[in-house]
């Protein structure tokens, strides 16, 4: 039963990684650059494994999520910069996630974009407010597992699969360098969303994850996140086959369904509109509990998904407030995609704030005693968090000198 | 509790637990007495918008003004333990800890499925 219950919990984590950053990210990089980009997708996803098994054991062993670390870590000042970071990214990423679940409603039923935003949201917000969380995840990962239908699309479309191994050798080989690096750039924020690891720590601690628990927070962090970033690859494999061959830019949600309905017809189509309609609820799911666990950490409240609306009041209304600003937000018409490669670039620049209390933390063996972390977990952090810092660096003024990527 | 005891790691910012495990603040500042000379020994800690006051500079006054300013002290001999949370001997509500969930609890139970 136990492997039965972990499988399913696999499947889950599949349909539940990818988000519309990682949708819109990945296959815009396969339409600008083929398969080029696909090794930075591999760096992306262990960037990933190393922080959230890091943010899993100190949730394990203290029982301190991640904007517990950053408070008792760095304080209450620069915490409280931290964190107003942090949200206005999370704020952000929603906005995006919600945008996306108006957009494939409105291709699902052909109703006005602006009523099935209100529609969205609501129902979001039913979901989250009277459906237990163990449900929520099962039923958005497993119809997130519709996205699968880009795998045989993938095989369908017959792409070169010698180019593509190619494409997972690191090189930088183009003749518009800047616009390659924000592609790079963006793929790694969108594979190392921030969200993701506040959700994840919390999600340790209110589960009440013990040092026996080790163990199950490698195998979520490594098998989760490694068949996740399949499906990154994949669609990156369908934007480069079918995009750059067609010299299509996927500029719209629409756009990326067609790489599904090219090779396997309306019935592609639909499934991956249902694929991706759950994966982007799945995410703004997460990302609004992963705003609410944040602020509520950071000011000492009760918080909590698996306790009742009533029983983590300020953390319930955190929630609420959060996806009502993000309903706002979108109702101004702004486009969603466009949205998604902001959020994306923001969270990249946030990132050295989350992870550097994190790895502090994990060394700190007055917390962590024998499970400080080891030799290789603080090569693979620290080299992370180099990764992370010049990324973090390099991003606005590439956002800027790219014009959002449009070189 | 070990004897000796980092204070600024181990103590300050942590959160805060009352006898029944809720979470009803953080620590966000220390009375520390002693003069020059004599040993320094923490009497109370501070839990609330009023001691951000004196943290993060203009933004901590702006979040103090925001969250109404209000402050509770709780004397040290009320702490039971410090370990990786900070428990207190008697509830939140001895104290008047976590009165902001339980003005905002007044506003949520008025929705239906409060309880879900």
């Amino acid at each position: 039963m136990k492997i039965f219950s972990v499988a399913l919990g696999i499947l889950a984590a599949i349909g539940g990684f990818v988000d519309i950053g990682d949708i819109v990210f990945n296959v815009a990089a396969g339409a600008m650059f083929g398969y080029d980009l696909l090794w930075v997708v591999v760096v992306g996803v262990g960037g990933i494994i190393v922080y959230s098994e890091m943010c899993g054991r100190v949730a394990a062993v203290s029982q301190k999520a991640v904007f517990d670390a950053v408070r008792e870590r760095v304080g209450f000042g620069a915490g409280l910069v931290t964190l107003i970071g942090a949200e206005l990214t999370t704020l952000l990423t929603l906005t995006a996630e919600i945008g996306g679940v108006a957009i494939c409603l409105q291709l699902l039923s052909g109703f006005g974009y602006r009523w099935l935003v209100l529609v969205g949201v609501v129902a979001l917000a039913v979901v989250v407010w009277v459906t237990p969380f163990e449900w929520i995840e099962r039923i958005f990962g497993y119809g997130g597992l519709c996205l699968l239908v880009f795998a045989l699309a993938a095989y369908e479309l017959h792409p070169d699969w010698g180019a593509v191994a190619n494409g997972f050798v690191p090189s930088i080989e183009t003749n518009d360098t800047l616009v390659f690096l924000f592609f790079a750039v963006g793929l790694l924020g969108a594979a190392m969303t921030p969200y993701e690891v506040y959700f994840y720590s919390s999600g340790g601690v209110e589960e009440g994850w013990t040092p026996k628990d080790l163990g199950v927070n490698r195998a979520n962090a490594i098998i989760g996140y490694s068949l996740g970033g399949i499906l990154s690859v994949i669609l990156m494999i369908v934007g480069g086959t079918l995009f750059l061959l067609h010299g299509i830019e996927p500029e719209s949600l629409a756009t990326v369904a067609l790489g599904a309905e090219v090779p396997l017809g309306t019935i592609g189509l639909l499934v991956a509109l249902v694929g991706i309609l759950f994966a982007v609820s799945g995410a703004a799911i997460d990302t609004v509990f992963a705003g609410a666990y944040n602020i509520s950490q950071f000011f000492g409240w009760e918080w909590g998904r698996y306790r009742s609306n009533a029983g983590a009041p300020r953390f319930t209304a955190a929630w609420i407030a959060m996806l009502l600003a993000a309903c706002a937000i979108v109702l101004t018409g702004v486009d969603p995609v466009q949205l998604t490669e902001y959020a994306v670039i923001f969270s990249v620049v946030a990132l050295p704030l989350t992870y550097l209390p994190i790895l502090l933390v994990a060394n700190d063996r007055a917390y962590m005693g024998s499970h400080a972390n080891g030799p290789i977990a603080n090569i693979l952090g620290i080299g992370y968090f180099v990764v992370i810092m010049v990324v973090a660096v390099s991003a606005i003024p590439l956002l800027i000198a790219t014009n959002v990527g449009q070189g | 509790m070990s004897d000796e005891l980092d204070l600024g790691l181990a103590v300050l910012d942590h959160q805060i637990l009352d006898r029944e495990g809720r979470r009803c603040g953080n620590v966000d500042d220390l009375a520390i007495e002693g003069g020059p000379g004599e040993d320094a020994r923490v009497v109370a800690l501070y839990s609330g918008p009023g001691a951000w006051r004196g943290r993060g500079r203009v933004l901590g006054r702006f979040a103090a003004r925001l969250g109404g300013g209000g402050v509770v002290r709780v004397p040290w001999e009320e702490v039971a333990e410090v370990a990786s949370h900070v428990r207190l001997k008697k509830t939140a509500a001895e104290y008047g800890l976590g009165r902001g969930d339980e003005r905002i609890r007044s506003w949520i139970v008025r929705i239906p499925g409060a309880d879900l």
